[in-house]
């Protein structure tokens, strides 16, 4: 029942105000509903985007208010970023810095008054790619923890994490990477450049055999020589236990992880930055896929194919698309009809797994076993070839007419007259080329052998068998959110062509 | 397709030069047309020629092919992993089709009317059906853990189920009160009545709330809920297992991702009913469900054969979802045709590739046949 149809009966009735309001209550009803509906649809998505930020995805009861996206926190996370490495965006402990860190403990008078421990712990990442063994924070750092006030039976202690240089030398402070050493050490400057490392104190060179390769590190240029500053930390992780009958009641940051009923406190890392913090799942997607000899990130090399493949098949659907098209819709020829009904209608309705051992096989003996095989694959979408046909049949015939009367050729009438009038119907075969391009799934998974050729949907199904069943959600759910961005973007700037596609080609057929 | 074409030219009176411009039209068309052509015969007629020539063969990936017959349908009949495939796909495409089309037909006639905000609300619900299958798989594999946040609702439900109970006991009484009182006014109230239901949530909410202040009633305490989904789990029929729940899982998953889609479908071809049909509907007194069932759904034909038309093929063709899940279910619960296409081409050592054709070519002829069934029984949309 309509709206106009309800002012009709109003009218008909002469019970003007009695209709209004349930005219003004259904309105409301269905508010209601779409509300829900948004919720169903979207909840989901909002879900998923919420967990990937937290710590421990997986947390039951699941909360909906997280420390990671607390002003309060996120503020502490950027402070003690400043405080390990300069940058509250990145965070880290580069060699010379002093971190602080607050604990409160409560101690009723029948428990041990002692200091909680605190030690920090090794962070070495599972990862897809054989990443070195990294420096670890806690060879390197120095922690002191002292008593700072007590209210009622409540302590506050202070931890000092202390990360002292390993040279006694000063001058300019440069960023660098190891490389392989021979009777040396070797780093390999940001210029390329690469250069002996030289360990002048007794304790660098007590770590000289613990750093390995790819290892970042700051160095001193003091004349001639590179002196050895000490390693690059990205995490700080730190342990806080307490004794039987106390209790952490307050900490600078909330812990990642409770154990030991609650008396072993986690801390994640201690110098997050707010990249570390409330994204660390989204800079782990990129940094512990990183390959350490090239500096590649798999993920990032997944984005870019992604990016690559859904490119080079909407630029083959808008060139090849529309000319097929345009010569099904507009020319006249023998076995036109047979085309449309065998390779338009008709490929649509087969299963990709029957053309799959053959394609597979050869692609595969043409060495096209990549993304550019890929693309050949389905260069020309029987899809697009339709939605363009449609197109050009429902144009005005007098533009063809009045270029041909001038003298133009079929191809310069195509390409100056028809072609720039078609300009709603290639942004949506544009979209859907995008769409079907970033989110295939079967064709990749398929041809794409190498993991450093994959798109981001096979890397993403990649990530899930990463950990043995029990996924890592974290990662998972971050790169899922992250892959799904460009879509949606796409999707925001142009959804007038999305949802305006959808429906005219269902009324028509 | 109409076999007469109205952008035909006229007869030319030289026939020789309507012949040479006839045969240059054919080249262009042809050049036009060649990409498309040469990319469809060789990844797709030739592939498929190919899949039949090695559905015949005993081919696995690196002997030379022989001829050996049917031996390979054989042999596909009898695996029992292809079976249960069948079985799989099958039940899949059926159960996920009705779904997804009964669930969007419905949302379609609830949403017909043009309020304002609506364009909104159709952006946010067209989430699920951009975003790829792998991301909203990997999403849903999180969501039904066994301590995911699907177990979690459902926790939550049976904890405020005295709650929830009360709210609609009183909401029905209180419903039913209102519109006894109206009528005895003589005001035409239906039992549904939007404004009275309106009132009466209002009054239901505030009881409950009282009702719990005051402790009467309250959250009850339950167990977390912690169903296992993605296990060796069916609903069976008669001792014969018809339906796994990691498949179900994926039903809801598929219904959820399409049916935002599917709705905008119906939407476009509810706006298109004419509103006479309606108006002659209600002089002759029809109940809002004969008008569904009367006008709504007939006017809906030509729509609702693409929906389900492409819903069949679509499901049939289901891949994305199993291959993402992979070892997290147990292969038996989840595997389809698709999937056993693919695992059998890619077995390691000798690959039987021969029965993956066999399979493959199974679903081809499935799917022709669904959809030509659906043409003789449905009326095509060109028909109209």
């Amino acid at each position: 029942m309509t709206v106009i149809q309800a002012q009709r009966r109003a009218a008909a009735s002469g019970n003007d105000a009695w209709l209004a309001r349930r005219r003004w209550a259904r309105a409301g009803w269905l508010y209601v509903f779409m509300l829900v509906m948004s919720f169903f649809f979207l909840g989901p998505f909002l879900m998923g985007l919420l967990s990937s930020m937290k710590d421990n995805p997986n947390e039951y009861p699941p909360k909906l208010v997280i420390p990671q996206l607390t002003a309060q926190y996120v503020s502490r996370a950027y402070n003690l970023g400043v405080q390990g490495g300069s940058n509250g965006w990145n965070g880290g402990l580069t060699p010379g810095r002093q971190v602080v860190f607050e604990v409160s403990v409560r101690s009723p008078a029948d428990a041990p008054q002692d200091a909680p421990t605190v030690s920090l712990f090794p962070y070495q990442p599972v990862s897809l790619v054989a990443i070195a063994r990294q420096a670890q924070a806690k060879d390197y750092a120095k922690l002191s923890t002292v008593q700072v006030s007590q209210s009622g039976d409540t302590k506050i202690y202070r931890t000092t994490v202390s990360y002292p240089v390993l040279t006694a030398q000063t001058g300019e402070v440069i960023r660098a990477k190891l490389t392989t050493p021979d009777s040396d050490v070797k780093a390999q400057l940001p210029g390329g450049e690469i250069v002996k490392v030289t360990l002048d104190t007794p304790a660098a060179q007590e770590k000289q055999y613990e750093l390995s390769e790819t290892q970042q590190v700051e160095l001193v240029k003091a004349g001639e020589n590179y002196y050895l500053r000490g390693p690059l930390f990205e995490r700080t992780p730190m342990q806080v236990d307490v004794q039987r009958g106390q209790t952490i009641v307050n900490s600078t940051l909330p812990p990642s992880d409770k154990q030991n009923f609650d008396r072993s406190f986690a801390f994640r890392n201690i110098t997050p930055g707010i990249l570390g913090y409330t994204f660390n799942n989204y800079r782990r997607a990129f940094n512990e896929t990183m390959d350490p000899t090239s500096g590649r990130s798999l993920f990032f090399s997944w984005v870019l194919n992604s990016f690559l493949y859904a490119f080079l098949r909407v630029a083959a659907a808008i060139v090849f698309c529309s000319l097929a098209g345009y010569a099904l819709a507009r020319m006249e020829f023998p076995g036109k009809n047979l085309i449309f009904l065998g390779a338009v209608l008709f490929v649509q309705m087969v299963p990709s797994q029957v053309n799959l051992v053959s394609n597979y096989v050869l692609l595969k003996d043409l060495g096209l076993l990549n993304i550019w095989g890929l693309w050949f694959n389905g260069l020309v979408a029987a899809g697009g070839v339709f939605l363009m046909k449609q197109f050009f049949e429902g144009m005005p015939k007098e533009l063809e007419e009045s270029a041909s009367i001038d003298g133009a050729g079929p191809f310069t009438t195509f390409w100056r007259v028809m072609l720039p009038q078609a300009g709603p119907a290639l942004i949506a075969l544009a979209i859907t080329q995008f769409q079907g391009a970033w989110n295939d799934f079967f064709w990749p998974l398929v041809l794409l052998r190498q993991n450093t050729d994959f798109t981001l949907t096979v890397g993403l199904s990649s990530f899930s068998q990463l950990y043995g069943g029990q996924g890592d959600y974290g990662l998972i759910l971050a790169g899922a959110i992250l892959s799904a961005i460009p879509v949606i973007i796409v999707f925001i700037i142009f959804q007038r062509y999305f949802v305006d596609t959808g429906s005219d080609s269902a009324v028509k057929g | 397709m109409t076999t007469t074409d109205p952008t035909a030219k006229p007869p030319s009176i030289r026939p020789k030069a309507t012949r040479s411009k006839q045969s240059q039209t054919t080249t262009t068309a042809l050049l036009f047309l060649s990409p498309f052509l040469i990319t469809t015969l060789v990844f797709f007629f030739y592939a498929f020629a190919r899949a039949i020539y090695y559905s015949f063969t005993d081919f696995n990936l690196f002997n030379t092919p022989k001829l050996i017959g049917i031996k390979p349908y054989v042999d596909v009949l009898a695996d029992p992993s292809f079976r249960r495939a069948l079985a799989n796909s099958l039940i899949f495409a059926i159960v996920t089709t009705t779904l997804q089309t009964v669930f969007s037909l419905l949302m379609a006639v609830a949403l017909n009317n043009r309020i304002r905000g609506m364009a909104f609300f159709r952006s946010a619900w067209y989430m699920p059906s951009i975003t790829s299958s792998v991301v909203i798989t990997l999403i849903f594999l999180w969501l039904f853990q066994r301590r995911g946040i699907a177990n979690y609702l459902i926790t939550q439900w049976q904890a405020a189920q005295p709650l929830i109970l009360a709210f609609l006991g009183v909401l029905i009484v209180v419903q039913v009160a209102q519109v006894l009182w109206e009528r005895s006014r003589k005001l035409p109230a239906g039992w549904f009545d939007p404004a009275l239901a309106a009132v009466s949530a209002l009054i239901a909410l505030v009881v409950v709330f009282v009702l719990n202040s005051t402790g009467v009633i309250g959250l009850r305490e339950v167990a977390p809920y912690d169903y296992q989904y993605f296990a060796d789990k069916w609903i069976s029929i008669g001792g014969v297992r018809v339906l796994s729940i990691p498949l179900l899982v994926v039903i809801i998953q598929n219904t959820f991702t399409t049916v935002p889609t599917l709705m905008l479908f119906f939407l476009a071809g509810l706006q298109s009913i004419p509103g006479s049909l309606y108006e002659a509907a209600d002089i002759d007194g029809a109940t809002p469900y004969q008008k569904l069932m009367n006008v709504t759904v007939p006017m809906l034909r030509p729509v609702t054969f693409y929906v389900v038309t492409v819903g069949l093929i679509g499901t049939m063709q289901m891949f994305d979802q199993v291959a993402v899940i992979g070892s997290a279910a147990p292969q038996d619960t989840l595997i389809t045709l698709a999937y056993y296409v693919y695992t059998n081409t890619f077995k390691n050592g000798a690959a039987p590739v021969n029965m993956a054709s066999a399979a493959a070519i199974i679903l081809a002829l499935i799917i022709l046949s669904m959809v030509f069934i659906q043409r003789k029984f449905f009326v095509a949309p060109e028909a109209n």
